[in-house]
Formats: structure tokens, C-alpha cells, sequence
């Protein structure tokens, strides 16, 4: 009897076991199923199967999208990434035959292309024949950014990103817009209500989680896996670039509020100050760019920027911040060169460096060059009368494009954190007496330099 | 068949004979048995474990994923839902319409489709277009038919209506004044009783089925020529018809979708609505060879004109060497009908919310929607910008083509315009011909890019300042003394006669005649001459060659330049100094040009055609050309007349409407 106990449960565990495995089997497909969208888990065929699927898809879609003479260029991270490798071979041999389907046969769920706007008529037929070739297409419009700066414009929602879907592939078509500030943008990727939130796995997009901002590519025209596609000519160079592409919108509504309760500025004194201001920051960006030196807005052109979309008409001077790791010593030449004579140098590359340069008209540009600690951000002051040393202490943060008077530049992402450490929760009420050595919330006294240290620490033209 | 026939029994038998061997072996070994035993319970009993865990696992991260993903891509701004308006199956329509002296309106099922009781506005005959299967308005219009040719507006309106409509009719104030025969005749045919009789200040409404039945009629005399008639309140009722009778059956194509959209909506644009034959909305004029202006942004300036608006757009498109992709129409309002036109021709257009008043209002809109343009096109150096009543002529992008290279390299110009204000039919003669004036005309023009933004952004006239953008412009503060380059015959034709500043009588004496050029491709005579010091020395070479007419004769009479073409003639006037145009104004009152302000000057000259003679004036001593005057003329003195008893004042700022 115990023998035959003992077998009758060792039947029914393994009967258990059994089912469990099964379950599981189902439970994995299943969930497989949900995360790649429907049409990916129907057939699991073999990998190379799989893999032309992809080339495949990519062909037709090539194919759709010449018959209708449009540009498009390939940004997907992914293959790019595989391309820049043998980027001097795909060079060379534009036309030759590849062996082995090397990169569109890559495992990969998207294949990314560009779109820019203007290069383009938005023609209704372009979907009427994909649909015929199979695709599944979904649209993504929003707002056109372009105009919300603007009072109480309304237009058409522009496209912003286009998915066709074929089989176990999609292709993922992000629409680039030109933007003042000679730069290109793509927006972000938000599903309005009555989307289907199941069509693609969103989140493996690599495009549209934030909007994201370009220089304009130069293209090349490659054949890769006997597919011949526009790619960036500098691949890798791209790729850098979208790792740090993250876009941020003025917040123009809230600007607008502002001006509803401080209305703005618009004495003579007002517009030829702004005039100036913008044109020294355009000369700036210029000078900085072309030493490749990343800065961005600081202090009270982040705050005119963040609060009003505009620079500030009484701040008197642009602010610009630089990490001092990116300090280079052809800075203040640069600038000189440039038209703007060096005003004052406080501190030194190891501590505190702060430079000012004079502009036009008394405008003066101000570089706050900014140290970085675990867990805080600092730059330094110093008052020259007295060699006192001052820190102003920052939350960490990172950098984000963003478009301000027709210029593209960087300011930190976090930008509230960053105007609320320097300039207090009160920010929003305009303040026009401002000390430097007591106004700001984060400042802090740092000591005096020494005095044998004056003469190269608080240098004054 | 049989030979395959599996055998059932064989296999069984096999496989269980080999249990029984394995079974036997391993009861010989119990201990080792045992041990199996135990370890695939607990073997079992751990898979079942880890299974739950992993199940539970999976679950949570797949939940967890889902949450995540929907909070990065989901839109923030949750869409509100419409409430749709019941479908309406009623097959009867209540009318309701009033007719009085200060107020206006009229009310479908209840719900009021037009009230209009501002004062000194919308005087005329009010017009309302329902669609006869859904009672919807397609068509609202006011023809102030106290003022001449409305009345002409509005046959042509009438007749481009589609048969079956329903039309109402109801005057406010005075309809009847310059109401002709004609007119009167169209309303006899669609079975107004009324309307032949139709008197001053007459109080009158109607409804009615196009080309069908009459649902109503009432009229109010005017007991007197001072007092208005009695107000007058019809109401009726009107039968809907089937939603297929009143739809055309087009092809299915791209275009005729849009057609079917707009005809659908919208009334009084004929023959783009007609079920046979309707006319094209797509016109691929001939492209340009060496268009410099394909890729400068066209910004359209509109107003609450939709059949002006629609008017615009389709010469804009059938002019050579347009370029759809750049044309943007910007609606200052938020108006459902101009917004169908622009979406009719497959363009962009932009609404904006209104922003203060009048002169004020339309400053607002030209600002917003320049920033936009340039904001929309951040590449473009220069921007056209059009008003929505101007009709395009076919070599306007030809024209500009050939001379915007002109504005990138001379710093001493503000603008090329389109228009000449001093180009009349009878003052206008060689299309290949440009000038350079002093005064901005505006009616179709380039402006530079760096011109705004550095210039006229920053400082623009704000909202609260009720000033006319143009007159702003014109300002020596934002001139600055730098010139335009015009046409001699204008590449824009200006039709609008409804506008802030416009009406019938002022259209007709200031717009109507104005000479528009109709030829393509023209080429363009010696462009380069148009610089500004090229410029003075062609001034001088012209002088030289011309003229002197008989300064003892009366400049007004036609005698005055001799009975003979294509020469050149110049004639002296008196100017003190440089703002002096009192002679000038009188000699362009008598010309029939443009005199309400001084424009097309330059440097105290004014170039036009007389007798399809070149005619140049020149102010002396004022102008530096002054020099040119043979000692023996005396520059000609026009006094002005004594101010005229009763004489109607044009409105002040007399300037070329906008919008």
C-alpha cells in the first residue's frame, strides 16, 4: 500500500510539475505577445526568418517612400551604432554587394528614419499606398511649438512622428521641424486618448520620450545590405549628439501669465537693451561654439529665459555658465578677438574662475564657471575691493537645448531647482535692486583670498 | 492498404516490459531509490515554489512597465469630448425673421443664426443661406446696398447659390438706395413680391427656396422720406429635403474630397460647388525657370472675408512659379468659413484670437502674423505678404523673382511692393518698367527679414496705440529714408470695397481704375538701374532727354502734353521745401490719381504716363533735379480751392485700406 502511495504521489507531483511547465510555456508566450504588440509573437519562425523579415520591411518602406520622392535618412541608434564601425568600408565601396545582411537583419523591434518637414508635401497619398503594400500606419500630431510662443495663435497640429507597422517590424518616422536658431527639433511622443496604447511597444522607441534638438546633418548616400539610404555622414557623431539631445520648451504659458501681472517693459531703453543683449549672446554662442567649449544660460538670462521667454530688460548683462572642466585657456583670447575686451578675471582654474567681458554699450557678459561635487554643484564670487571669496551652491543638474532669441542654446534641465537655489522660491516677482554678495538664496561666504594671491585672482581692466 | 496498418498491440507490450525491467532493477537498490524518491519531491516542491514567485514576479513588472509607459507617453492634456448635437430628424424648420431700422435677426428651430443690433454697422440687406436637408447656415451675408455696386455683390452672390438652397432676406436700417433693377429683378425671380416695390427705407423680409417655393414675405413702408418703416417679424415654417438631394456626386478623388467638404458647408462660391463640371481648385500654373522666390514664405493677411479670401487664393495659386508649401493665410478670428477656403485649396492657415480694436486690431494681426512667418520659416531671409483682397497678377512671383536680389544687396531699401499708387489706367503704361518711391505702398510686398526682426518687432505699435501699421511704417522713424521699388503697372489689383477703411464710393474713386498687369513672364527692363546711385544717374539721363512742356498752358487740360507716344516730358512745379506738396496734390486731384496723401515721390519727382508719354514732375526748388530747369520756365502754382461749403470729408487717414 505505501509503495503504491508513495508512486501515486510521486504521479500527481509530477502531473503538477507538468502542468506548471506548461503553464509557464503559456504564460512566457503570452506575455511575450503583449510586450511586442500582437502581430510579433505570431510567428516564431526561425531567427534568420526574423532576421529578413526586418530587411524586408525596411525595403518596402524604402520603397513607399521613393515612389512618393521623399527624403528621408536613416537615425536608427541601433544600426547606426553597426555602421560607424565599418563606416570607412561603407564609404568606399558605395556600390558593391554586401555578403551578409549585416545591419537591417540586426535584432531590433524599430527601424528609425528622419523626415524633414519643409522637403516634403503632406500628401494623402502616401498612406493610401502603404496601406496597399501591407502597412499598418498611426500618426502622431500635436501643437506646432513654432507657434506657441506666440499670443493666442492657433494652427494645425502638425505631425510629429509617423509608425508603420508590417509583420513582426515597424518603422519609426520622426518628423524634424526647422527652427529659429538654425537648428532642427522633433517633437515628443504622446498618445492622445483614443490611441491604440497596444499598436508598437512605445517604449522601445528611441525617439519621442522627450523632444529633441539637431544640428542639420550633413547626409551621405550609402548602400548598405544592397539598400541604398541617406545616413548622416558622421555617424557616430550623431549618435553623440542624440545622447544629448533633450529639447526644452519655453513655457510660454507661464510667461504669458507673467506679463499679465507685470506687464512688460517696452520703453526705447527696453527694446535697445534686449537688441543688445541678444545680439552679445549671439556673438557668444558663436565664439564658444567654435571653441567647442558647452555653456549654458546662467543666472538672470536663465531666469528671463525660464520666467518670461525673454531676456530680462533691467538685468543689464547676459550670464553664461560653463563647467570648468571645459575651461579652456583660449577662452579670453576668443572673445577678444571677437570685439569684446576682458573686464575682470576673479579666482583662478582651481577655484572660483569667473571672467567678464565688455560689450557694446555697457551690456556686459558675465562666465560663471562652475565646479562640480558629489552631491552639489558650486562657482565661485569674489569682491574685489576686499578679496572676499563668496559660493553659490547649485543642486545637481544637466543640460538641455532649448530655443531662446532665435539661438540654440543649453540651459539645465532642472531648471526650477536651479533658478529656485539662486533666486529663492520668490523668483516670479520681478526684483529690480539685486546684490550679488547678499541676494541670492544659495550664496555663501568661502573666506578671503590672500592677499600675495590678489594680483592674479582679482584682475581688473 | 493493409500491409501498413499500424498494430496496436505491438508497441505497448515492448514499452511496458521495459518498465518492468527498469522497475525490478531499481528495487534492488532501495536505499538509492529512496534517496531518488525524496529528491524529486522536494526537486518538485522547489519548481513549484520558484514558478509562483516567478509568475508573481512577471506579473508585477508587466503591470509596473504598463503603468510606466502610459505615464510617458500619455498626452497630457486629456481630450475633451464634443457633445454631439442630437441627430436631428425633424423634417420641419421654424424660421423666425425680423427686419427693423437698429436690429437685425434671425433665428432657425429656436436658435439665433444672426442678430445684429450694433449701431452704424451692418446696414443693408442681410443674406442667410440654409442648406435645405440639414436647415445648417452655409452663407451669411450683408450687402449694404445704400452704397452703390453691393447691389451688383449681391446678384452675383445670388446667383452662384446652388438651386434648392433656402435663402432669407431681411434689411436693417437702408437697403434700397442704390438697389438697381437688375437686383430687384433676381429677388422678383425667386418669387419676392416685395422687392420690385422695394423703397427708401423700407422694412422687408423673405424666405424662400432657390428656384422653388416662397415661405414668406413681410413688408414695412416708409410712411415718410425721414422716418423709417414699422420693424417686421416673419415667421415660418420650411420642409427639409433628403441629405442625397442635396449632394453632388463627384469622383472620389483627393480633390474632390476637399470639394465635397467644403461645398457641403459652405455657400456663394459657385461654380466650385457645381454637380457638372465644377471648376478646378488645383491649377499648376507654369513653373518659373529660376524662381529666386520659391522659397520665400508667403504670409496672407485675412480678415472675416472668406469670399474675398477665395477670390485671393486662386489668382495667388494661378500665378507662375507660386509655391503652395510656402503660402500661409492668417485669420485674425476664429472663423469657421475662410478657415474652409484655406482648407479647400489644400493650404495652411492660422487663426488669432483678436487682440484690441479697429486700426489697432488689424496692427496686432499684421505683427502676430509676421513673427509666425518667420518663426514657421526660420531659413527665409524675406517674407510676400498679401492681404485677402487682392487679386495677384500672373507674373507677380516673376516680378519679384527678378528683382529680390535688389533688396538683399542695397541697404537703402525698405521694401518691393506690388502696387503703385500712382499707376491708373490712364497713368500706367509700361509693365517692364520700376521705380524707386520714397513712400511705402504696401498691397502686395516683400519685406526683409533683419528689417523686422532688428527693427519693426521690437518696437511695433503697441495694442492700446489704435494706429494703421502702415502709416506706422511710413513714419521717417522706421524709414529711415530708405525707398521701395515699385512697378509702373501694378502686379496686385486691390478689389476689395468692404474694409475698416473702405466703402463703395471711396473704391470706386481710388481703386477701381487702377491699371493691373495681365501679361506673363514679362521681362523686367534693366533691374540694375534700380540701385540707388545706378538710379540717380538714369534720373539724370531721362531728364536730360526730355521735354520741357509749355509751362504757359493749364497742366490739368489733356492739351497740356502734345497728341504723341513714347516720349519722354517733364514739367516744373512749385515746392518750397521738402514737405511742400501743395501743387502736387492739386495736379493729382486734376490727374484723377492718387491725392490724399503724398505718395510715389522721389527726391521731389514723380514719374508717371501721360498719353502713353512718360511724364515726369519735378518740385522746384526742393528737388535736387530742380537743377534740369531751363531758366526760362516758371514752375507751376496750383492754389488749392477754398474750402468747399458741405464738401463730404474722406475719412482722415485716407490711407490704402488694410483688411
Amino acid at each position: 500500500m505505501q509503495k503504491i502511495n508513495r508512486n501515486v504521489v510521486l504521479a500527481l507531483l509530477s502531473l503538477t510539475s507538468l502542468v506548471f511547465l506548461l503553464f509557464q510555456l503559456c504564460y512566457y508566450k503570452f506575455y511575450l505577445s503583449q510586450k511586442n504588440g500582437a502581430a510579433f509573437s505570431k510567428v516564431r519562425g526561425s531567427q534568420s526568418g526574423q532576421d529578413s523579415t526586418r530587411w524586408h520591411v525596411v525595403r518596402k518602406f524604402l520603397g513607399l517612400i521613393s515612389s512618393h520622392n521623399i527624403p528621408v535618412y536613416l537615425i536608427d541608434p541601433l544600426i547606426l551604432g553597426l555602421v560607424a564601425k565599418d563606416i570607412g568600408q561603407i564609404r568606399s565601396s558605395p556600390d558593391g554587394p554586401s555578403p551578409e545582411c549585416k545591419y537591417f537583419c540586426a535584432p531590433r523591434d524599430f527601424t528609425t528614419f528622419a523626415l524633414l518637414d519643409k522637403t516634403w508635401k503632406h500628401e494623402a497619398g502616401l498612406f493610401r499606398t502603404a496601406e496597399k503594400m501591407g502597412f499598418q500606419w498611426l500618426k502622431i500630431i500635436n501643437k506646432d511649438p513654432r507657434l506657441d510662443g506666440m499670443d493666442d495663435l492657433s494652427g494645425m497640429e502638425i505631425p510629429l512622428h509617423y509608425i508603420f507597422k508590417l509583420a513582426s517590424h515597424a518603422i519609426h518616422l520622426v518628423v524634424f521641424y526647422e527652427r529659429s536658431g538654425n537648428f532642427l527639433w522633433h517633437g515628443p511622443l504622446r498618445l492622445k486618448q483614443h490611441m491604440d496604447r497596444k499598436f508598437v511597444p512605445f517604449r522601445k522607441l528611441h525617439f519621442g520620450r522627450y523632444p529633441g534638438a539637431y544640428e542639420k546633418p550633413e547626409l551621405l548616400l550609402v548602400s548598405i545590405d544592397d539598400l541604398k539610404v541617406q545616413i548622416p555622414k558622421n555617424p557616430s557623431s550623431f549618435l553623440q549628439e542624440m545622447s544629448h539631445s533633450r529639447f526644452l520648451e519655453c513655457r510660454y504659458r507661464e510667461a504669458r501669465a507673467f506679463f499679465q501681472l507685470y506687464p512688460d517693459d517696452a520703453s526705447l531703453d527696453a527694446v535697445e537693451f534686449r537688441k543688445k543683449a541678444k545680439s552679445l549672446l549671439h556673438l557668444a554662442a558663436l565664439t564658444l561654439n567654435n571653441l567647442g567649449v558647452k555653456f549654458w544660460l546662467s543666472s538672470g538670462t536663465c531666469l528671463g529665459w525660464f520666467r518670461q521667454c525673454n531676456v530680462i530688460p533691467h538685468s543689464k548683462d547676459v550670464d553664461l555658465g560653463i563647467f570648468i572642466r571645459d575651461y579652456k585657456a583660449d577662452i579670453i583670447p576668443a572673445f577678444q578677438k571677437a570685439g569684446l575686451p576682458l573686464k575682470h578675471k576673479f579666482g583662478k582654474v582651481e577655484d572660483s574662475l569667473e571672467l567678464s567681458f565688455q560689450g557694446e554699450d555697457d551690456v556686459k557678459l558675465d562666465i560663471f564657471f562652475f565646479y562640480e561635487e558629489d552631491d552639489h554643484i558650486w562657482n565661485g564670487g569674489t569682491q574685489a575691493k576686499s578679496g572676499k571669496k563668496f559660493k553659490y551652491l547649485f543642486p545637481k543638474f544637466t543640460l538641455c537645448w532649448t530655443e531662446f532669441v532665435e539661438l540654440k542654446v543649453h540651459v539645465p534641465c532642472e531648471t526650477l531647482q536651479y533658478v529656485e537655489a539662486n533666486y529663492g522660491p520668490e523668483w516670479k516677482v520681478p526684483v529690480k535692486t539685486w546684490d550679488w554678495k547678499s541676494s541670492p538664496s544659495n550664496v555663501q561666504d568661502n573666506g578671503v583670498w590672500p592677499v600675495d594671491e590678489w594680483d592674479d585672482v582679482i584682475q581688473i581692466y | 492498404m493493409d500491409e501498413w496498418k499500424p498494430n496496436p498491440a505491438v508497441k505497448p507490450h515492448k514499452k511496458r516490459s521495459w518498465y518492468l525491467a527498469w522497475k525490478y532493477k531499481l528495487m534492488n537498490q532501495r536505499a538509492l531509490r529512496k534517496l531518488c524518491q525524496t529528491g524529486a519531491v522536494l526537486f518538485l516542491l522547489v519548481t513549484v515554489i520558484v514558478n509562483i514567485k516567478l509568475i508573481l514576479d512577471t506579473r508585477r513588472a508587466a503591470y509596473e512597465e504598463e503603468e510606466e509607459s502610459a505615464q510617458d507617453y500619455d498626452d497630457e492634456m486629456l481630450n475633451v469630448e464634443v457633445p454631439r448635437h442630437p441627430v436631428n430628424n425633424k423634417k420641419v424648420l421654424d424660421v423666425e425673421v425680423y427686419s427693423s431700422r437698429s436690429k437685425v435677426y434671425v433665428a432657425v428651430d429656436g436658435t439665433t443664426v444672426l442678430e445684429d443690433e450694433a449701431r452704424e454697422q451692418g446696414r443693408g440687406i442681410h443674406v442667410i443661406v440654409l442648406n435645405q436637408a440639414t436647415g445648417h447656415v452655409m452663407a451669411k451675408r450683408v450687402f449694404d446696398t445704400y452704397s452703390p455696386h453691393e447691389d451688383e455683390a449681391m446678384v452675383l452672390f445670388l446667383n452662384m447659390v446652388a438651386r434648392g438652397r433656402i435663402l432669407i432676406f431681411t434689411i436693417k436700417d437702408e437697403g434700397s438706395f442704390h438697389l438697381k433693377e437688375t437686383a430687384k429683378n433676381v429677388l422678383k425671380s425667386l418669387g419676392s413680391q416685395v422687392a420690385p416695390f422695394l423703397s427708401w427705407r423700407d422694412m422687408w423680409t423673405f424666405v424662400g427656396k432657390k428656384g422653388g417655393e416662397v415661405y414668406g414675405e413681410k413688408h414695412a413702408k416708409s410712411p415718410a422720406l425721414s422716418t423709417w418703416g414699422d420693424p417686421v417679424l416673419l415667421k415660418t415654417e420650411v420642409h427639409l429635403t433628403s441629405v442625397e438631394d442635396a449632394e453632388c456626386h463627384w469622383p472620389d478623388t483627393e480633390l474632390n474630397r476637399r470639394r465635397k467638404r467644403f461645398c457641403s458647408k459652405v455657400e456663394g462660391y459657385g461654380s466650385v460647388c457645381s454637380c457638372k463640371d465644377p471648376t478646378p481648385i488645383e491649377f499648376n500654373p507654369d513653373p518659373l525657370k529660376d524662381n529666386k522666390v520659391f522659397d520665400v514664405p508667403v504670409a496672407v493677411i485675412a480678415g472675416n472675408r472668406p469670399n474675398y479670401l477665395y477670390r485671393m487664393l486662386r489668382s495667388l495659386l494661378s500665378a507662375q512659379g507660386v509655391n503652395p508649401q510656402m503660402i500661409t493665410v492668417f485669420i485674425d478670428g476664429y472663423y469657421e468659413e475662410p478657415m474652409d477656403v484655406v482648407e479647400l485649396f489644400g493650404l495652411s492657415g492660422i487663426q488669432h484670437t483678436p487682440i484690441s480694436i479697429k486700426n489697432a486690431r488689424v496692427s496686432q494681426h499684421y505683427k502676430a502674423s509676421l513673427t509666425a512667418t518667420f518663426n514657421l520659416f526660420p531659413d527665409a531671409k524675406f517674407a510676400v505678404v498679401l492681404e485677402e483682397d487682392l487679386d495677384i497678377s500672373v507674373d507677380f512671383f516673376s516680378f519679384l523673382s527678378q528683382s529680390i536680389h535688389l533688396l538683399e544687396e542695397d541697404e537703402s531699401l525698405y521694401c518691393i511692393s506690388a502696387w503703385n499708387d500712382q499707376g491708373y489706367e490712364h497713368t500706367a503704361e509700361d509693365p517692364s518698367l520700376l521705380y524707386r518711391v520714397e513712400t511705402m505702398p504696401g498691397l502686395g510686398w516683400v519685406l526683409r527679414k533683419s528689417l523686422y526682426k532688428d527693427e519693426l518687432e521690437p518696437k511695433w505699435p503697441t495694442p492700446e496705440k489704435l494706429w494703421d501699421w502702415d502709416m506706422w511704417m511710413r513714419m521717417p522713424e522706421q524709414r529711415k529714408g530708405r525707398e521701395c521699388i515699385i512697378p509702373d503697372i501694378s502686379r496686385s489689383y486691390h478689389f476689395g470695397i468692404v474694409g475698416l477703411n473702405m466703402n463703395g464710393y471711396f473704391h470706386e474713386a481710388y481703386f477701381k481704375k487702377h491699371k493691373f498687369n495681365t501679361v506673363p513672364n514679362v521681362q523686367l527692363k534693366n533691374v540694375e538701374s534700380l540701385r540707388k546711385e545706378n538710379y540717380e544717374t538714369e534720373i539724370h539721363r531721362l531728364l536730360g532727354e526730355a521735354e520741357v512742356l509749355d509751362h504757359s498752358k493749364n497742366p490739368c487740360e489733356d492739351s497740356f502734353v502734345p497728341d504723341t507716344e513714347g516720349r519722354v516730358y517733364v514739367m516744373f512745379i512749385k515746392m518750397e521745401q521738402e514737405a511742400d506738396f501743395t501743387t502736387w496734390t492739386q495736379l493729382a486731384k486734376c490727374l484723377h490719381i492718387w491725392d490724399l496723401d503724398v505718395r510715389g515721390n522721389h527726391k521731389g519727382l514723380w514719374r508717371l504716363f501721360r498719353k502713353k508719354n512718360h511724364f515726369l514732375v519735378v518740385g522746384v526748388p526742393a528737388s535736387p533735379y530742380s537743377s534740369k530747369k531751363p531758366s526760362s520756365v516758371t514752375p507751376i502754382y496750383m492754389e488749392p480751392p477754398a474750402k468747399e461749403e458741405g464738401a463730404v470729408a474722406v475719412p482722415a487717414v485716407a490711407a490704402a485700406e488694410q483688411t
